[in-house]
């Protein structure tokens, strides 16, 4: 029926956490193509980080089904499914447990059965990836929270996985440091892998995921692209979110001629400038400055 | 209702409600003391009775109780297998391998095991019916340092955090290929490392975290403090609380006397 296999494809799925409970999840379809950069948005107890960990077997269906790169995850185990999805977890506390970053990172390819040298030159590379390859060879707690943050997923990373998922990976950081993983999860995107985000940070959504599925009260409310997601108000507030401020301001500017999809700083500040009658390159330097500082 | 885990139930009953936590503590020290004076299983399998009796009364139903009894069970199974071989009199009653199993025997490995469904379940009724924070209140009544006090309390309040705490690592670590269902015992051992490495870590920040916060909201600022829950010893308390002592000094006195007993070689 499908003519290519999809990275992760929900059918009609239900969940309860037990027999007879309430439904958490309460049918849910979503397909995920191969090499997309999804976020997942919602309030708190929506039911994202339920669905999420369906993703990766922690969870298993109560109805419906859950298939990761074909397989059905109700047969698979979870440490067989790790070689297909990684799942880095909201608090990095929650998995650092090893003395050194290195062997913190080799954690998870060591548990995939791989040899030492294949060990060394993933460890490696995702350390340098995230930026720790000075760090290497520090205590692991003696990293500051936008480190430990980074070896969480570095350390997932590391496992090299065709699918990623990340539960709010910018909770705790500053702007620098959230956009900071922002940037290397889109690198990751950018080498064919697939990403599927857990975030409230509505900012750099708009500015860096493609793709968003708005999750209320356990069910998918939207599921598109993130443009025409975000700059629906009304649906956005059925779901208790509001837009990216960008957006919020630019809606108000309608009048006056801004664009009512609009959703970053600089798409705001080039369509203000211009109406403005601001000189082309000059709006361009100040635009990307302002982007740059995630005013 | 206390804020967090604990086995306690609360129902609307005397034992919750009226009964001085005091009383509680004290009635569970003297079934120990009973428990451990007897020996005979008529003896002990009729304070196990009065026990259950209490824990009905006082509104727990049969299935909370049930767990407790069937936990002691492996206990009366190991008794009346082990002890007959060690304590020998009153009629033979048959031979297995070449040792005589005799009645005192097997009826000492039946007291043996309802001693420990005595003490397990009065101690799961004793919890199911008094709250922690009361239990706090009347440990403080009793001389315990209010520091103490709350360090109880808050010990009780994190278990439930503290397994969730674990449940979350366990599930980060599974989606890094750890693999806890496969092995043999030794190696699974070593691979709970990484469970247990990374919970401790979060124990001791948060209990970390919470001394901060309470430090922050002056806590130990004075040297007594007052509570939300305040305690009286009743008429019925008293009254309580001295048949049980009576009770603990009666049973000491009989085991003296060898009275209650099938041996008086074993406790």
């Amino acid at each position: 029926m499908l003519d290519e296999q999809a990275a992760i494809q929900i059918s009609d799925l239900v969940f309860r956490y037990s027999p007879g409970g309430p439904e958490v999840l309460r049918g849910v379809n979503v397909r995920i193509e191969v090499g997309e950069f999804i976020a997942l948005i919602g309030q708190n107890g929506a039911g994202k980080t339920t669905l999420a960990k369906h993703f990766n077997g922690l969870l298993k269906p109560s109805s419906g089904t859950v298939r990761v790169l074909g397989r059905d995850t109700r047969t698979a185990p979870v440490a067989d499914l790790a070689r297909s999805v990684g799942y880095v977890y909201q608090n990095p506390d929650h998995q650092i447990f090893a003395q050194r970053v290195r062997a913190e990172a080799a954690f998870g390819p060591r548990n995939l059965g791989l040899g030492q040298a294949e060990v060394d030159r993933r460890v490696d590379a995702a350390l340098a990836l995230v930026g720790l390859q000075d760090l290497a060879d520090e205590f692991a707690f003696s990293l500051g929270r936008g480190q430990r943050q980074k070896l969480a997923v570095a350390s997932v990373l590391a496992m090299e996985p065709p699918i990623l998922v990340v539960d709010e990976p910018t909770t705790g950081l500053d702007q620098a440091g959230s956009r900071g993983i922002l940037d290397l999860l889109s690198r990751w995107n950018a080498d064919g892998r697939t990403i599927v985000t857990i975030t409230h940070d509505m900012t750099l959504v708009a500015e860096r995921v493609p793709r968003t599925i708005v999750v209320n009260d356990g069910r998918i409310l939207a599921d598109g692209p993130t443009r025409q997601v975000l700059s629906d108000t009304t649906l956005l507030r059925t779901a208790f979110l509001r837009p990216p401020q960008a957006a919020r301001i630019a809606q108000r500017l309608t009048d006056l001629g801004v664009a009512a999809d609009t959703l970053t700083v600089t798409e705001l500040y080039t369509q203000v400038s211009r109406l403005l009658g601001a000189p082309n390159d000059h709006v361009r330097r100040a635009a990307s400055e302002a982007n740059g500082r995630g005013v | 209702m206390p804020v967090g885990y604990s086995i306690y139930v609360d129902r609307p009953s005397y034992v919750h409600r009226q009964l001085d936590p005091r009383t509680k503590l004290a009635a569970l020290g003297a079934i120990f003391v009973l428990a451990l004076a007897f020996n005979h299983p008529a003896v002990l399998g009729g304070l196990v009775l009065l026990v259950l009796v209490v824990g009905r009364l006082a509104q727990v139903g049969w299935r909370s109780m049930a767990p407790f009894l069937a936990g002691s069970v492996w206990f009366l199974v190991l008794g009346v297998a082990i002890w007959p071989l060690y304590v020998q009199g009153g009629p033979d009653l048959f031979t297995v391998a070449g040792q005589t199993i005799t009645l005192n025997g097997l009826l000492f490995g039946l007291a043996m095991g309802l001693r420990v469904a005595l003490m397990v379940t009065a101690a799961g009724v004793w919890m199911m019916t008094t709250s922690p924070q009361k239990l706090t209140v009347g440990l403080l009544h009793l001389g315990l340092p209010y520091k103490a006090g709350v360090a109880m309390t808050a010990a009780i309040r994190f278990v439930p955090l503290l397994n969730a705490e674990r449940a979350t690592i366990a599930e980060a670590q599974q989606a890094r290929a750890l693999d806890l269902r496969h092995g043999n015992p030794f190696s699974r051992a070593l691979k709970s490392i990484a469970i247990i490495g990374p919970l401790f870590i979060r124990a001791i920040d948060v209990a970390q975290g919470l001394a901060l916060a309470m430090d922050a909201r002056g806590f130990a600022a004075r040297d007594s403090r007052t509570s939300i829950v305040e305690l009286r010893l009743t008429r019925v308390d008293r009254f309580i609380m001295y048949t049980l002592l009576g009770a603990s000094i009666l049973a000491v006195a009989l085991r003296l006397l060898g009275i209650g007993l099938i041996t008086r070689n074993y406790l």
